[in-house]
């Protein structure tokens, strides 16, 4: 095996040192939010942190005209004001902004596009970065199919080092819009290149479900039907919709939250263990198990599942309006803002177990947590009475904020007699590291660079969520459940708390 | 409602003895922990649990050293909560008591989530302080790592540091801050030899390597530069300080190459001008050579690197990767005959050159006289040749207004040099130790670096 194939053997030991390739990252729409607030801050701070190897440039591609330097102020701009860091370190500044350029690209146009090739071409001998490009497209979805089309055209696409594109959800709006945007990623790049990002899941406290189920040999004997009572996953917001009324009034909660990231959950909670953190094998069981989710049947979803939408109320002792007040809101809108869903996953290791997933917005307080709710012991050793306040072991895994997790199980009164009460074991993140947790943005596209896709969402996994939404989308349309309305800063419409009471439970209060 | 809690880094000492017992001061400790438990959890049902990560036991030779110490953990405590214990070892004293003090106070996370730390003070007089475990082990948590730092220079090869490495899962040194730098130095890799498997050993000089190592590993990071790695044929480290004591960081640094490259050494000597020549032989039968040369630089204390040269030739063409540490403080380029003479281009380059023709006439002779060279030739032990400055390490190491910068200039042989311009990470004290606490102090390649540095030492 020649050297070129072999590991590096100066990066062993290096812990946190993770290297890419020397590229060029071309940042389609650079002028807009998306880059100002996450994209170039989230570089700025790889940078600072050593990561971006020497040569790596940034080119900023967006219809405004204007200069490198105009390009170069606006950055410094953006990142001084986003930077999860402060303050800003005005060397490693320097020199990003050194590192960074503007080419004018109007996206129907494909003499821009071949502008943009020369411009690469250009910084490619200068800076020794191989051809190696990486295209994100921080533009709305509907652009996709020209940025893609035009990249082909101008030949950006071919030639030395590695070409990857990164586009951001909505992956689609249904299963067909999905598989269609797959179609046409998938014309002109290869599966493995193609990047798409879910900021959630390069949170760490996400990326931790994996390390507490695997890493553990105390929890998989026990992660199974014939133990857990029941799962529920919460994903709530104090906020409304703010500034995404437009987008949102078309999404919805369904769309915008529980296709995405409480699926993604739930596949990271009920997957079996991949054997390895390769990409491929943990994606292969994450699709696995999102194809065992038993769909919601046409007939079905009027009773597991609830739609609910925030009228006015007081959340965090603000008076705040109703949805319908919001701005760029339909004033007649039916869009949902809260959702609440049971599922089952149909293998061997859940049979029967119910999977509650409820998202929404303007609840009480924010939180994103994973209940885990065991059965009661068969016997009750020391009688009913003694043991009338003790509840059934759970592990909550809080997602956030305060990420960590807990574990509830009974002891003893101290007293005389024989009296149980639930106690509760907590571990935070915070407590036993204290360190700042990185900025998702900047763990994903360090891992676009480096080329490892494993927190990235493959095609399949894309199509399996949308083929379990689909179905509810459907009934909801049809007004099967009806909408139902919630006060802002409560949990949601009474609707779900009967969705589990029907079951003999009820929802964890976060 | 819990009461607001704040950082603090001058805790209120909630006991305080003297010629106490070592149960006396676990009695303290633990009324300690109860009262924080009940304070922080307020109102609220449950007393919150007392997090802890590990046992942090510092011995330290006198007042200052204390200070220090204390300083540093409470701010290792910040991100890691955890039992410190500060033991100052005072065997001069022979009336043979304990004086002790104990606090516990609560340090504020990133998510405002409050979190003990526990501070234990020893004085120890007399004789007791050479028995360091019997001391501590009563008072070590349980089921969390016990980690032994020693700021200044560990005994090494006595029994008080065998007793000592008893109760604790890794040593935690500097050997930038050894008083006999280069004896210290061969006794910590002794230690390291002769020690078990399970104790993790750490070296705050290792973890200032880390940028260099980061940066030349990152130049091969390309798969289409692996393969120059089998082409190296020269590697160049200018350090800062005289005489052999101050070569640690640098002997370590090829070190690292040689053990990760499997190279292995054939000859080393050091001349006057602090100059090394060593030769490596790569797959067997392909030349390195490794020079080290003393480059004065008044912002680096004494010992620390200040560049790093690799250079090679594949396929017809040469390649170079230099790194420079705080490039700007370098001495301003003198116009003239030698930019003339080396017109190599670069802001820097002026003084790069006048230090490469000296240290290239010091390694020519060395390189000549490598078989017969022998200390008696230049009348001073092997690079020992007469420092400037005979303190070796100064105990603050760093001058307050450095810069931090390390410049990168890749050179690939057609094309511009690519100039790279890093932010040199934190090396205070606090920061380093912090990280070597974080990955647990257990690092396979510095023990194996400080096998092959010590190896390199005793050759020069």
């Amino acid at each position: 095996m020649s050297t070129a194939t072999q590991q590096n053997p100066l990066a062993e030991g290096l812990h946190d040192y993770r290297v890419a390739d020397p590229s060029i990252m071309v940042i389609f729409g650079a002028t807009g939010d998306l880059s100002s607030k996450k994209l170039l801050p989230a570089l700025y701070n790889l940078a600072k942190q050593r990561l971006l190897p020497p040569g790596f440039a940034v080119v900023g591609a967006a219809i405004d005209d204007l200069s490198d330097e105009a390009f170069r102020k606006r950055a410094s701009d953006a990142i001084t004001e986003h930077s999860r860091t402060q303050p800003i370190d005005s060397t490693v500044l320097q020199a990003f902004l050194q590192a960074s350029f503007y080419v004018k690209v109007d996206f129907s146009k494909l003499e821009d596009f071949k502008g943009l090739q020369r411009k690469l071409d250009e910084l490619d001998r200068a800076r020794h970065t191989a051809g190696n490009r990486v295209y994100y497209c921080a533009t709305p979805p509907p652009t996709y199919e020209t940025i893609i089309e035009q990249l082909k055209a101008a030949s950006l696409t071919a030639g030395d080092g590695y070409h990857r594109i990164v586009v951001e959800k909505p992956f689609g709006s249904d299963a067909k819009s999905a598989l269609e945007l797959n179609r046409i990623l998938q014309r002109v790049f290869h599966e493995d290149s193609i990047f798409r990002i879910d900021h959630y899941l390069g949170k760490e406290t996400v990326q931790n479900i994996m390390a507490f189920r695997f890493a553990n040999s105390i929890f998989e004997p026990v992660w199974n039907a014939n133990l857990i009572d029941s799962v529920q996953i919460t994903a709530a917001e104090e906020i409304g919709v703010e500034l995404r009324g437009g987008y949102y009034d078309k999404a919805g909660a369904l769309r915008d939250i529980v296709q995405n990231h409480a699926l993604q959950l739930l596949a990271l909670l009920a997957m079996e263990p991949p054997v390895s953190f390769d990409a491929n094998a943990v994606r292969d069981e994450k699709v696995k198990v999102l194809r065992a989710v038993r769909p919601i049947e046409d007939g079905e979803v009027a009773h597991a599942t609830v739609r609910g939408q925030y009228a006015k109320g007081w959340v965090l002792g603000e008076k705040v309006v109703g949805y319908r007040e919001e701005k760029n809101v339909a004033p007649g809108s039916l869009t949902e803002t809260f959702a609440a869903l049971r599922l089952f996953v149909d293998n061997w290791r859940w049979a029967g177990v119910p999977f509650y997933i409820r998202v929404g917005k303007r609840m009480p307080k924010r939180a994103t947590e994973i209940r885990i709710q065991f059965k009661r012991p068969p016997h009750l050793t020391f009688g009913r009475e003694a043991a009338q306040a003790l509840e059934p072991n759970a592990i909550t895994l809080r997602i956030q904020p305060e990420e960590g997790i807990s574990l509830k199980f009974g002891a003893k009164v101290p007293s005389a007699g024989v009296k149980l009460r639930s106690v509760t074991m907590d571990f935070e993140y915070a407590t036993s590291f204290l360190v700042e947790t990185p900025e998702a943005y900047e763990r994903l596209l360090l891992d676009c660079m480096i080329g490892d896709p494993t927190l990235f969402i493959r095609a399949d996994v894309v199509e399996a969520s949308w083929k379990l939404i689909d179905p509810i989308e459907a009934a909801w349309r049809d007004g099967r459940p009806q909408l139902q309305m919630y006060d802002s800063g409560t949990w949601g419409p009474a609707a779900a708390a009967k969705l589990l009471e029907a079951d003999g439970r009820e929802w964890h209060r976060p | 409602m819990a009461p607001a809690l704040s950082v603090t880094t001058d805790p209120e000492l909630d006991w305080h003895g003297e010629s106490v017992t070592i149960a006396e001061v676990l009695g303290a400790l633990n009324r300690s922990r109860r009262q924080f438990a009940q304070v922080e959890a307020g109102d609220e049902e449950h007393p919150h649990p007392r997090n802890c990560v590990m046992t942090l036991v510092t011995v330290v030779p006198d007042a200052n050293e204390e200070k220090r110490a204390i300083k540093t953990v409470t701010d290792i405590s910040r991100h890691h909560p955890c039992l410190a214990i500060v033991v100052r070892d005072q065997p001069q004293i022979r009336a043979g008591r304990i004086d002790s003090t104990v606090s516990a106070h609560p340090m504020q996370g990133p998510l405002d989530t409050p979190a003990s730390c526990e501070l234990v003070t020893l004085h120890v007089h007399g004789a007791a302080g050479s028995h360091l475990a019997a001391l501590v082990d009563p008072l070590l948590v349980s089921g969390v790592p016990t980690y032994l730092w020693w700021p200044s220079t560990p005994p090494f090869g006595t029994g008080e540091l065998t007793d000592a490495l008893r109760i604790c899962d890794a040593l935690v040194v500097d050997s930038a801050r050894f008083d006999r730098p280069y004896h210290s130095f061969l006794g910590l890799a002794e230690l390291a030899e002769r020690s078990h498997r399970k104790l993790g050993l750490a070296d705050l000089q290792w973890e200032r390597l880390l940028p260099w190592r980061e940066a030349a590993a990152q130049f091969f990071a390309p798969s289409e530069r692996r393969g120059l790695i089998q082409s190296i044929s020269e590697i160049g480290i200018d350090y800062s300080g005289e005489g052999r004591g101050n070569r640690i960081a640098a002997a370590l640094m090829v070190s690292w190459f040689s053990t990760a490259l499997g190279w292995k050494l054939e000859h080393a000597a050091g001349g006057g001008g602090g100059v090394v020549a060593a030769l490596f032989k790569a797959d067997g039968w392909r030349p390195v050579q490794v020079a080290f040369r003393s480059m004065q630089r008044g912002q680096l204390a004494q010992g620390e690197i200040s560049a790093l040269r690799i250079m090679g030739t594949a396929g017809g063409k040469s390649f170079s990767l230099s790194v420079q540490r705080d490039p700007q403080r370098m001495r301003p380029p003198r116009a003239g005959e030698f930019q003339r003479l080396h017109p190599t281009g670069g802001e820097d380059e002026a003084a790069m050159e006048i230090a490469q023709r000296r240290a290239a006439r010091h390694r020519e002779v060395v390189s000549q006289n490598l078989e017969s060279l022998h200390h008696t030739s230049t009348g001073e032990a092997p690079g020992e040749s007469m420092p400037q400055q005979p303190t070796v390490m100064v105990r603050e190491r760093r001058r307050a207004d450095t810069s931090d910068v390390m410049l990168t200039m890749i050179d690939l042989g057609d094309g511009d040099t690519l100039r790279h311009v890093q932010r040199v990470p934190p090396l205070d004290e606090s920061t380093m130790l912090l990280n070597v606490l974080s990955a647990g102090a257990r690092d396979l390649v510095y023990t194996r670096s400080l096998a092959a540095a010590a190896e390199l030492m005793q050759k020069l």
